[in-house]
């Protein structure tokens, strides 16, 4: 039984795809999250009253899948289908499949809620008329599975599959999947990434425990009172070839404290970071940017702030969460905000954390508060769940 | 490729006439079913502090009791584990409570919402028994044992830490069972390590990956009973049934567009 760290392989961002309440495509998420613009809007959701700020994916409700995946259609796989109709990432990943051949490479996606909301529909349906509603499929919609199932058949990848349902950090914790399947010859690449659609069941359950806010969400604000919550799909090839940003490595842990509540002292959350720093091989002091998880509930922020601190010292790195542009995309948010590291370091410049008033003198950290260029190699993208799941991930440049 | 090698040091069984792996071993050696038995009333894990164990739903307490009887046996201190939760509608009964109350009132408790999302068994494990290690829920529909054995079988390897794979399927009731026909709930779980350490383990394995359509997969067993066949535990207890197979002796399971091969070797006590 050895302790980590363990060799494992440093592997190439070939490419990324994303679609994300500030618009469609990498491009537009840099857009806004360099500036701090915000994708978020009060609630206007025609199926759902709670008095909240929400974000929706532009253009989710036109979308319409093409004839043959169209036993597929439920929000979240339009959301998937959107991403993955960037060319460019497309291309990528058909040049993988000739190179590696599609059982080569692997696809490990993350969701917290998959396709439920086409269940919440057909439930209301069948309570009313005591039927399901013709052509509903709970496995092509709402199956934790779906999204796998469904991206596979528009990818055309054979390889190994799997779906990572750990709430909000689901989608982070893929990328480890993948570097376990890669170092151990199963696969090559790998397509990882992660969708989560706006839905009752998070919307009103979120409220349930007082953690949507009526607000907009406020990461790091001494007036943070709660979540919004946004949607998303990302998706990211992952290679042993080079690229100019390479994943290095992550840790994961468990809080073991509460189903809920984030523990005080960010317990967990400092172990995922150490063991991600050691995998990767890194010093605190050689990171040069952290995207927190930073929900904006008043109990994450604090715990991840005094976590940081312990792992970085007081206000010894820069950190932002680009929660305030995009909300909690849930079960979305690890490949998203995954994405957004990968754009920092390629830019060297730092998102400032938006919606910002009046930062909490009480959390000891560097918070970005405007754009800031920086020299920046290596950074460090949080995620931590409900069920006190905690993932930390480091990119570098490979230069 | 190579195979990856596994040591199974402990294994929990949970099923309606199965509630120990002798259990199971035992119905696997005659070949016949368990007649069949009253559905499972798990009690409110003791590991849980009473507060959460009164609230402990019907999957957490199928997870949690079946943990426990892996537990007991395994070589390795708890909070060494890693784990690896595989489950098709891993929400079970509380997964429908919440879509009826978003279909009425939308009045969420706070208790309904946290014991619906996917990851409240492993939650719930990790504050039971203080267990600070990665926790990964898998899903993969009727194919989620074999996705869940192929994350939880290359953790132990990249890590060399053991860890504990749940397989489970909880009851569901109507309307949802009409969706999805698992009518009892189902559970095992391992505990692995992919190397050997000085105790003795129930049997050794290998797995390989392959092309779907290089075997036929593995068809339930004539043992277990065929009304189980759309719970993706189901496998999981079916492999359990190679620690009585002659050792090289394989089952074959599908994961997506590949085939894993388990395969019983030799050096497993029996």
């Amino acid at each position: 039984m050895g302790p980590f760290p363990l060799e494992t392989s440093v592997l190439g961002m070939l490419a990324t795809t994303v679609v994300h309440p500030a618009g469609h495509g990498t491009a537009a998420l840099w857009d806004a999250v360099a500036q701090g613009r915000t994708g978020l809007r009060r609630n206007d959701l025609a199926w759902c009253d709670l008095p909240c700020w929400v974000g929706p994916v532009p253009g989710v409700d036109e979308t319409t899948l093409p004839a043959h995946l169209q036993p597929w259609d439920c929000r979240n796989h339009r959301l998937a289908w959107l991403a993955l109709q960037d060319a460019a990432f497309r291309r990528a990943v058909d040049a993988t499949i000739a190179r590696r051949g599609a059982h080569r490479i692997g696809l490990v996606l993350g969701t917290s809620t998959s396709g439920i909301r086409s269940t919440e529909i057909a439930y209301s349906e069948r309570r009313e008329t005591g039927r399901w509603p013709a052509g509903f499929s709970y496995r092509r919609s709402h199956a934790v599975d779906a999204l796998c199932r469904f991206s596979a058949e528009v990818l055309g990848v054979q390889g190994p599959m799997v779906a990572i349902s750990t709430a909000c950090s689901s989608s982070a914790k893929v990328f480890l999947t993948a570097q376990r399947w890669i170092d151990a010859g199963l696969i090559d690449a790998a397509v990882v990434g992660g969708v989560d659609s706006l839905c009752l069941s998070t919307l009103h359950g979120f409220n349930a425990l007082q953690l949507l806010s009526g607000d907009i969400c406020r990461p790091f604000d001494a007036a943070r009172n709660g979540i919004s919550i946004g949607e998303a799909a990302g998706f990211a090839l992952l290679d042993r070839a080079p690229a100019a940003v390479h994943f290095l490595g992550g840790g994961e842990s468990s809080d073991a404290w509460h189903m809920s509540t984030p523990h005080p002292e960010g317990l967990g959350a400092q172990q995922a970071m150490h063991m991600a720093l050691a995998v990767a091989r890194l010093a605190p002091a050689d990171i040069g940017y952290v995207n927190a998880h930073g929900t904006a509930t008043l109990a994450n922020d604090r715990s991840e702030a005094t976590a940081l601190t312990a792992v970085f010292g007081e206000r010894s790195v820069p950190v932002s969460s680009t929660k305030g542009v995009t909300g909690h995309t849930l079960g979305a948010a690890g490949i998203l905000e995954a994405i957004i590291t990968a754009l920092t370091i390629e830019r060297q410049v730092l998102p400032p954390s938006a919606n910002l008033g009046t930062p909490d003198p009480q959390l000891t950290v560097d918070l970005v508060t405007q754009p800031r260029a920086a020299l920046l190699r290596d950074a460090m993208s949080n995620s931590f769940g409900f069920g006190g799941s905690n993932c930390t991930l480091i990119f570098g440049r490979s230069d | 490729m190579n195979s990856l090698r596994f040591y199974l040091y402990s294994a929990g069984v949970l099923a309606p006439g199965l509630a120990s792996l002798a259990d199971l071993r035992a119905a696997c050696r005659s070949g016949q079913p368990p007649l069949a038995a009253a559905p499972l009333a798990p009690p409110g894990p003791a590991a849980l502090p009473p507060n959460e164990r009164r609230r402990a739903s019907q999957v957490v307490r199928l997870t949690l009791a079946c943990i426990e009887q892996a537990l007991r046996a395994s070589p390795f201190p708890v909070e060494m584990l890693r784990s690896v939760f595989a489950t098709d509608e891993g929400t079970g009964e509380v997964g429908q409570q919440m879509l009826e109350t978003l279909a009425t009132t939308r009045q969420v408790s706070p208790l309904l919402f946290t014991n619906s999302v996917h990851n409240a068994p492993s939650g719930y494990f990790s504050i039971a028994w203080r267990n600070r290690q990665s926790a990964t829920v898998v899903s993969l529909g009727l194919e989620s044992f074999a996705s869940g054995l192929l994350c939880a079988v290359t953790e132990a390897a990249a890590t060399r830490q053991p860890v504990l794979l749940v397989a489970y399927d909880p009851a569901l009731i109507a309307p949802i069972d009409e969706l999805l026909p698992i009518t009892e709930s189902t559970a095992t779980a391992w505990i692995l390590s992919a190397e050997p350490v000085d105790s003795p383990a129930l049997g050794s394995f290998a797995l390989e990956l392959g092309p779907a359509g290089a075997a036929t997969p593995t068809p339930l067993p004539a043992w277990l009973p065929q009304r189980w066949a759309a719970h993706s535990s189901a496998h999981a207890l079916a492999a359990l049934g190679l620690l009585e197979a002659a050792p090289e002796s394989v089952c074959h399971l599908t994961l997506g567009g590949q085939l894993l091969g388990l395969q019983r070797m030799d050096g497993g006590a029996t």
